[in-house]
Protein backbone atom coordinates (compact mmCIF):
# COMPACT_ATOMS: atom_id res chain seq x y z
CA UNK A 1 0.00 0.00 0.00
CA UNK A 2 1.30 3.44 -0.87
CA UNK A 3 0.36 6.31 1.39
CA UNK A 4 -1.24 9.52 0.24
CA UNK A 5 0.99 12.37 -0.83
CA UNK A 6 4.70 12.95 -0.47
CA UNK A 7 6.13 13.21 3.04
CA UNK A 8 8.66 15.85 3.94
CA UNK A 9 10.54 13.53 6.28
CA UNK A 10 10.53 9.88 7.30
CA UNK A 11 12.38 9.32 10.59
CA UNK A 12 13.65 5.77 11.08
CA UNK A 13 14.42 4.99 14.72
CA UNK A 14 12.94 5.66 18.16
CA UNK A 15 15.94 6.33 20.37
CA UNK A 16 16.78 9.79 21.72
CA UNK A 17 17.81 10.86 18.20
CA UNK A 18 14.61 9.73 16.52
CA UNK A 19 12.36 11.22 19.17
CA UNK A 20 14.22 14.55 19.19
CA UNK A 21 13.94 14.69 15.40
CA UNK A 22 10.26 13.82 15.57
CA UNK A 23 9.48 16.58 18.06
CA UNK A 24 11.28 19.15 15.92
CA UNK A 25 9.74 17.94 12.66
CA UNK A 26 6.27 18.11 14.22
CA UNK A 27 6.84 21.61 15.56
CA UNK A 28 8.08 22.73 12.16
CA UNK A 29 4.83 21.28 10.78
CA UNK A 30 6.65 19.07 8.35
CA UNK A 31 4.59 16.21 6.92
CA UNK A 32 6.37 13.63 9.00
CA UNK A 33 6.28 10.04 10.18
CA UNK A 34 8.48 8.25 12.72
CA UNK A 35 8.93 4.50 12.38
CA UNK A 36 10.23 2.43 15.27
CA UNK A 37 9.69 -0.96 16.84
CA UNK A 38 10.67 0.40 20.25
CA UNK A 39 11.18 3.73 21.95
CA UNK A 40 14.17 4.48 24.14
CA UNK A 41 17.26 3.33 22.28
CA UNK A 42 20.17 1.32 23.59
CA UNK A 43 20.26 2.83 27.07
CA UNK A 44 16.81 1.42 27.83
CA UNK A 45 18.65 -1.46 29.51
CA UNK A 46 20.65 0.84 31.80
CA UNK A 47 19.81 0.55 35.48
CA UNK A 48 20.62 4.21 35.94
CA UNK A 49 21.52 7.01 33.52
CA UNK A 50 23.22 9.92 35.23
CA UNK A 51 24.20 12.09 32.29
CA UNK A 52 20.92 12.77 30.49
CA UNK A 53 20.84 16.51 30.91
CA UNK A 54 17.96 17.70 33.05
CA UNK A 55 17.71 14.43 34.97
CA UNK A 56 20.10 13.80 37.87
CA UNK A 57 19.42 10.09 37.58
CA UNK A 58 16.89 8.15 35.57
CA UNK A 59 16.28 4.47 34.85
CA UNK A 60 16.68 3.47 31.21
CA UNK A 61 13.08 2.28 31.04
CA UNK A 62 11.85 5.58 32.52
CA UNK A 63 13.80 7.56 29.95
CA UNK A 64 12.24 5.37 27.26
CA UNK A 65 8.77 6.15 28.64
CA UNK A 66 9.48 9.86 28.78
CA UNK A 67 10.76 9.88 25.22
CA UNK A 68 7.64 8.09 24.03
CA UNK A 69 5.43 10.48 26.00
CA UNK A 70 7.15 13.48 24.45
CA UNK A 71 6.66 12.28 20.88
CA UNK A 72 3.08 11.17 21.63
CA UNK A 73 2.35 14.73 22.74
CA UNK A 74 3.10 15.79 19.15
CA UNK A 75 0.86 13.11 17.60
CA UNK A 76 -1.35 14.74 15.02
CA UNK A 77 1.55 16.86 13.85
CA UNK A 78 3.53 13.69 13.27
CA UNK A 79 2.42 10.16 12.45
CA UNK A 80 3.78 7.51 14.79
CA UNK A 81 4.25 4.05 13.34
CA UNK A 82 4.98 1.93 16.42
CA UNK A 83 5.67 -0.92 16.83
CA UNK A 84 6.84 -1.11 13.24
CA UNK A 85 10.09 -1.71 11.47
CA UNK A 86 11.36 0.01 8.33
CA UNK A 87 12.50 -2.65 5.90
CA UNK A 88 13.79 -0.87 2.82
CA UNK A 89 14.75 2.49 1.38
CA UNK A 90 14.83 3.01 -2.39
CA UNK A 91 15.90 6.17 -4.24
CA UNK A 92 13.28 7.16 -6.81
CA UNK A 93 14.19 8.78 -10.15
CA UNK A 94 12.58 12.09 -9.19
CA UNK A 95 14.82 12.60 -6.15
CA UNK A 96 12.29 11.32 -3.62
CA UNK A 97 12.66 8.10 -1.64
CA UNK A 98 10.36 5.15 -1.01
CA UNK A 99 10.49 3.74 2.51
CA UNK A 100 8.77 0.37 2.97
CA UNK A 101 7.77 -0.85 6.43
CA UNK A 102 6.93 -4.28 7.82
CA UNK A 103 3.18 -4.11 7.12
CA UNK A 104 3.86 -3.34 3.46
CA UNK A 105 3.08 0.37 3.63
CA UNK A 106 5.28 2.48 1.36
CA UNK A 107 6.04 6.09 2.27
CA UNK A 108 7.19 8.44 -0.47
CA UNK A 109 9.34 11.16 1.05
CA UNK A 110 11.67 14.03 0.26
CA UNK A 111 13.91 13.33 3.25
CA UNK A 112 14.96 10.17 5.07
CA UNK A 113 16.54 10.59 8.50
CA UNK A 114 18.40 7.47 9.62
CA UNK A 115 18.62 7.34 13.42
CA UNK A 116 18.74 3.59 13.79
CA UNK A 117 21.51 3.47 16.41
CA UNK A 118 23.58 0.39 17.07
CA UNK A 119 23.29 -3.09 18.47
CA UNK A 120 25.45 -5.59 20.28
CA UNK A 121 28.42 -6.74 18.27
CA UNK A 122 28.40 -10.51 17.90
CA UNK A 123 31.47 -12.73 17.97
CA UNK A 124 30.50 -14.27 14.64
CA UNK A 125 31.92 -17.64 15.59
CA UNK A 126 30.41 -21.10 15.11
CA UNK A 127 27.85 -21.98 17.77
CA UNK A 128 27.04 -18.41 18.74
CA UNK A 129 23.76 -18.16 16.87
CA UNK A 130 22.77 -21.74 17.76
CA UNK A 131 23.21 -21.12 21.50
CA UNK A 132 21.75 -17.62 21.64
CA UNK A 133 19.50 -17.68 24.72
CA UNK A 134 20.86 -21.14 25.52
CA UNK A 135 23.86 -19.86 27.38
CA UNK A 136 24.92 -17.11 24.97
CA UNK A 137 23.72 -13.82 26.46
CA UNK A 138 23.66 -10.25 25.17
CA UNK A 139 21.69 -8.62 28.02
CA UNK A 140 23.63 -9.33 31.20
CA UNK A 141 21.34 -7.30 33.45
CA UNK A 142 18.36 -9.31 32.17
CA UNK A 143 19.73 -12.82 32.23
CA UNK A 144 22.48 -12.93 34.88
CA UNK A 145 20.07 -14.34 37.52
CA UNK A 146 19.59 -17.42 35.33
CA UNK A 147 23.21 -18.39 36.02
CA UNK A 148 22.91 -19.08 39.71
CA UNK A 149 25.80 -21.31 40.89
CA UNK A 150 27.05 -21.73 37.34
CA UNK A 151 30.41 -21.28 35.70
CA UNK A 152 30.27 -18.34 33.35
CA UNK A 153 32.46 -16.39 30.96
CA UNK A 154 32.33 -12.77 29.85
CA UNK A 155 33.92 -12.02 26.50
CA UNK A 156 35.16 -8.43 26.34
CA UNK A 157 37.14 -6.43 28.88
CA UNK A 158 35.81 -2.94 28.25
CA UNK A 159 33.35 -1.21 30.57
CA UNK A 160 30.37 -3.19 29.34
CA UNK A 161 32.29 -6.44 29.91
CA UNK A 162 33.16 -5.39 33.46
CA UNK A 163 29.54 -4.41 34.07
CA UNK A 164 28.42 -7.85 32.90
CA UNK A 165 30.81 -9.36 35.46
CA UNK A 166 29.25 -7.14 38.13
CA UNK A 167 25.78 -8.29 37.06
CA UNK A 168 26.92 -11.90 37.43
CA UNK A 169 28.71 -11.57 40.78
CA UNK A 170 25.63 -12.08 42.99
CA UNK A 171 24.62 -15.22 41.08
CA UNK A 172 27.39 -17.08 39.31
CA UNK A 173 29.74 -19.55 40.98
CA UNK A 174 32.68 -18.36 38.95
CA UNK A 175 33.32 -15.87 36.16
CA UNK A 176 36.11 -15.96 33.59
CA UNK A 177 36.71 -12.55 32.05
CA UNK A 178 38.15 -12.90 28.57
CA UNK A 179 40.27 -10.17 26.99
CA UNK A 180 41.43 -10.56 23.40
CA UNK A 181 44.66 -8.70 24.19
CA UNK A 182 46.88 -8.14 27.22
CA UNK A 183 44.78 -5.31 28.67
CA UNK A 184 41.63 -4.49 30.56
CA UNK A 185 40.20 -1.43 28.83
CA UNK A 186 37.35 -0.85 31.29
CA UNK A 187 37.65 1.41 34.33
CA UNK A 188 40.41 0.29 36.75
CA UNK A 189 38.15 1.03 39.74
CA UNK A 190 35.50 -1.40 38.50
CA UNK A 191 38.15 -3.98 37.64
CA UNK A 192 39.64 -3.82 41.15
CA UNK A 193 36.18 -4.18 42.66
CA UNK A 194 35.32 -7.30 40.68
CA UNK A 195 38.73 -8.89 41.30
CA UNK A 196 38.29 -8.34 45.04
CA UNK A 197 35.27 -10.65 44.91
CA UNK A 198 37.53 -13.68 44.57
CA UNK A 199 35.14 -15.15 42.00
CA UNK A 200 36.79 -13.81 38.87
CA UNK A 201 39.72 -15.01 36.78
CA UNK A 202 41.04 -13.23 33.72
CA UNK A 203 42.14 -14.86 30.48
CA UNK A 204 44.34 -12.51 28.49
CA UNK A 205 45.18 -12.77 24.78
CA UNK A 206 42.32 -15.18 24.24
CA UNK A 207 40.46 -15.11 20.94
CA UNK A 208 37.13 -16.89 21.22
CA UNK A 209 36.78 -19.20 18.22
CA UNK A 210 33.72 -21.35 18.93
CA UNK A 211 30.86 -21.85 21.36
CA UNK A 212 30.18 -25.49 22.10
CA UNK A 213 27.38 -27.44 23.77
CA UNK A 214 24.52 -29.85 23.20
CA UNK A 215 21.12 -28.43 24.23
CA UNK A 216 22.77 -25.62 26.21
CA UNK A 217 26.27 -24.16 26.22
CA UNK A 218 28.91 -26.36 27.83
CA UNK A 219 32.02 -24.41 26.90
CA UNK A 220 33.95 -22.30 24.48
CA UNK A 221 37.07 -22.74 22.42
CA UNK A 222 39.70 -20.06 22.22
CA UNK A 223 43.09 -19.46 20.73
CA UNK A 224 45.91 -18.07 22.81
CA UNK A 225 47.19 -15.33 20.53
CA UNK A 226 50.68 -15.41 22.09
CA UNK A 227 51.37 -19.14 21.94
CA UNK A 228 48.96 -19.95 19.13
CA UNK A 229 47.57 -22.79 21.24
CA UNK A 230 43.93 -23.83 20.89
CA UNK A 231 42.27 -24.32 24.24
CA UNK A 232 38.88 -25.05 25.74
CA UNK A 233 37.10 -23.49 28.67
CA UNK A 234 34.19 -25.25 30.36
CA UNK A 235 31.40 -22.74 30.95
CA UNK A 236 27.61 -22.70 31.00
CA UNK A 237 27.25 -19.06 30.10
CA UNK A 238 28.95 -16.87 27.51
CA UNK A 239 28.17 -13.17 27.96
CA UNK A 240 29.20 -11.28 24.84
CA UNK A 241 30.21 -7.67 25.48
CA UNK A 242 32.50 -6.68 22.62
CA UNK A 243 31.02 -3.39 21.57
CA UNK A 244 28.38 -2.13 19.21
CA UNK A 245 27.76 -2.28 15.46
CA UNK A 246 25.79 0.40 13.62
CA UNK A 247 22.36 -0.52 12.25
CA UNK A 248 23.04 0.60 8.69
CA UNK A 249 21.50 -2.32 6.79
CA UNK A 250 18.52 -0.34 5.58
CA UNK A 251 20.61 2.20 3.64
CA UNK A 252 23.92 0.39 3.21
CA UNK A 253 23.60 0.15 -0.56
CA UNK A 254 22.74 3.84 -0.87
CA UNK A 255 25.01 5.93 1.36
CA UNK A 256 28.76 5.99 1.91
CA UNK A 257 30.06 4.34 5.08
CA UNK A 258 33.50 4.24 6.70
CA UNK A 259 35.68 1.18 7.31
CA UNK A 260 33.67 0.28 10.40
CA UNK A 261 30.32 0.55 8.63
CA UNK A 262 29.32 3.86 10.18
CA UNK A 263 27.49 6.31 7.93
CA UNK A 264 29.71 9.19 6.83
CA UNK A 265 28.00 12.50 7.59
CA UNK A 266 28.75 16.20 7.31
CA UNK A 267 29.24 17.30 10.94
CA UNK A 268 27.48 20.61 10.20
CA UNK A 269 24.12 19.14 9.23
CA UNK A 270 24.09 15.34 9.25
CA UNK A 271 23.95 15.13 5.44
CA UNK A 272 25.10 11.79 3.99
CA UNK A 273 26.63 11.16 0.56
CA UNK A 274 23.10 11.08 -0.90
CA UNK A 275 21.23 14.41 -1.01
CA UNK A 276 18.00 13.96 0.94
CA UNK A 277 19.28 11.20 3.23
CA UNK A 278 20.44 12.44 6.62
CA UNK A 279 21.78 10.45 9.57
CA UNK A 280 22.54 11.10 13.23
CA UNK A 281 23.58 9.35 16.42
CA UNK A 282 25.33 6.00 16.85
CA UNK A 283 24.69 4.91 13.29
CA UNK A 284 27.05 7.65 12.09
CA UNK A 285 30.84 7.96 12.32
CA UNK A 286 30.48 10.54 15.09
CA UNK A 287 32.83 9.32 17.82
CA UNK A 288 31.04 9.81 21.15
CA UNK A 289 28.09 7.47 21.53
CA UNK A 290 25.88 9.43 23.84
CA UNK A 291 22.13 10.02 24.20
CA UNK A 292 22.56 13.79 24.35
CA UNK A 293 24.71 13.84 21.25
CA UNK A 294 22.31 11.63 19.32
CA UNK A 295 19.48 14.02 20.23
CA UNK A 296 21.47 17.13 19.33
CA UNK A 297 22.79 15.75 16.05
CA UNK A 298 19.34 14.52 15.06
CA UNK A 299 17.86 17.96 15.74
CA UNK A 300 20.60 19.54 13.65
CA UNK A 301 19.82 17.15 10.80
CA UNK A 302 16.07 17.79 11.10
CA UNK A 303 16.54 21.56 10.91
CA UNK A 304 18.83 21.13 7.90
CA UNK A 305 16.21 18.87 6.32
CA UNK A 306 13.55 21.49 7.04
CA UNK A 307 15.63 24.16 5.31
CA UNK A 308 16.17 21.86 2.34
CA UNK A 309 12.46 21.08 1.97
CA UNK A 310 11.44 24.71 2.39
CA UNK A 311 13.82 26.02 -0.26
CA UNK A 312 13.07 23.32 -2.83
CA UNK B 1 -7.09 -16.80 28.24
CA UNK B 2 -4.16 -17.12 30.64
CA UNK B 3 -1.07 -14.98 30.43
CA UNK B 4 2.13 -15.88 32.28
CA UNK B 5 5.25 -13.73 32.51
CA UNK B 6 8.59 -15.23 33.53
CA UNK B 7 11.00 -12.47 34.47
CA UNK B 8 13.92 -11.32 36.61
CA UNK B 9 13.80 -8.19 38.79
CA UNK B 10 16.75 -6.57 37.00
CA UNK B 11 15.48 -6.98 33.46
CA UNK B 12 14.26 -3.75 31.83
CA UNK B 13 12.42 -5.52 29.01
CA UNK B 14 10.53 -7.52 31.63
CA UNK B 15 9.41 -4.27 33.26
CA UNK B 16 8.39 -2.89 29.88
CA UNK B 17 6.44 -6.03 29.02
CA UNK B 18 4.58 -5.98 32.34
CA UNK B 19 3.85 -2.29 32.04
CA UNK B 20 2.49 -2.88 28.55
CA UNK B 21 0.18 -5.60 29.90
CA UNK B 22 -0.86 -3.37 32.82
CA UNK B 23 -1.57 -0.44 30.52
CA UNK B 24 -3.79 -2.67 28.42
CA UNK B 25 -5.61 -4.13 31.45
CA UNK B 26 -4.34 -7.62 30.78
CA UNK B 27 -4.18 -9.73 33.94
CA UNK B 28 -1.25 -12.11 34.15
CA UNK B 29 0.66 -14.35 36.54
CA UNK B 30 4.23 -13.24 37.11
CA UNK B 31 7.08 -15.49 38.20
CA UNK B 32 10.47 -14.25 39.36
CA UNK B 33 12.80 -16.88 37.91
CA UNK B 34 15.78 -15.48 39.82
CA UNK B 35 14.27 -16.84 43.06
CA UNK B 36 11.89 -19.54 41.85
CA UNK B 37 14.07 -22.37 40.57
CA UNK B 38 11.14 -24.60 39.61
CA UNK B 39 9.59 -21.84 37.49
CA UNK B 40 12.99 -21.10 35.96
CA UNK B 41 13.18 -24.72 34.81
CA UNK B 42 9.60 -24.57 33.55
CA UNK B 43 10.45 -21.45 31.56
CA UNK B 44 13.49 -23.13 29.98
CA UNK B 45 11.43 -26.21 29.20
CA UNK B 46 8.59 -24.18 27.59
CA UNK B 47 10.78 -21.79 25.61
CA UNK B 48 13.83 -23.97 24.97
CA UNK B 49 16.08 -21.15 26.12
CA UNK B 50 17.11 -19.15 29.18
CA UNK B 51 16.57 -15.50 28.20
CA UNK B 52 13.93 -13.36 29.90
CA UNK B 53 11.23 -12.22 29.61
CA UNK B 54 9.26 -15.22 28.42
CA UNK B 55 5.55 -14.62 28.00
CA UNK B 56 3.18 -17.54 27.62
CA UNK B 57 -0.30 -16.91 26.26
CA UNK B 58 -2.68 -19.82 26.75
CA UNK B 59 -5.72 -19.49 24.54
CA UNK B 60 -8.29 -22.03 23.37
CA UNK B 61 -6.25 -24.88 24.81
CA UNK B 62 -3.04 -24.05 23.00
CA UNK B 63 0.04 -22.23 24.21
CA UNK B 64 1.99 -19.53 22.44
CA UNK B 65 5.44 -18.77 23.81
CA UNK B 66 6.98 -15.37 23.18
CA UNK B 67 10.65 -14.85 23.96
CA UNK B 68 11.54 -11.22 24.68
CA UNK B 69 9.25 -8.19 24.73
CA UNK B 70 7.78 -8.34 21.23
CA UNK B 71 5.04 -5.73 21.40
CA UNK B 72 3.76 -6.40 17.90
CA UNK B 73 3.36 -10.12 18.53
CA UNK B 74 1.78 -9.56 21.95
CA UNK B 75 -0.68 -7.05 20.49
CA UNK B 76 -1.87 -9.46 17.83
CA UNK B 77 -1.94 -12.53 20.14
CA UNK B 78 -3.94 -10.70 22.79
CA UNK B 79 -6.19 -9.03 20.24
CA UNK B 80 -5.43 -5.55 21.57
Amino acid sequence: MTTQGVYDIVIIGGGPGGVAAGVYAARKQMKAVIITDRFGGQSTVSASIENWIGEVSIKGTELAEKLEKHIRAQEGDIEIMHPHRAEGVVANDDGTFAVTIDDGTVYTTKIVLVVTGGRHRHLNVPGEEKFKGRGVVYCSTCDAPMFRDKDTAVVGAGNSGLEAVEDLLPWAKHITLISNNDKITGDPVTFERIMASGKVDVLYNALTTEIIGDMMVTGLKYKDSVTGEEKELATQGVFVEIGVVPNTEIVKDLVATDDYGHIIVDYKNGATSVPGIFAAGDVTQQIYRQNNIAAGDAIKATLAAYDMVRTQ
Amino acid sequence: MNVTVYSTPTCPYCDMAKKFLDDNNVTYTSYDVSTDQAKAEEMVQKSGQMGVPVIVVEKDGSEEVIVGFDQGKLTSLLGL
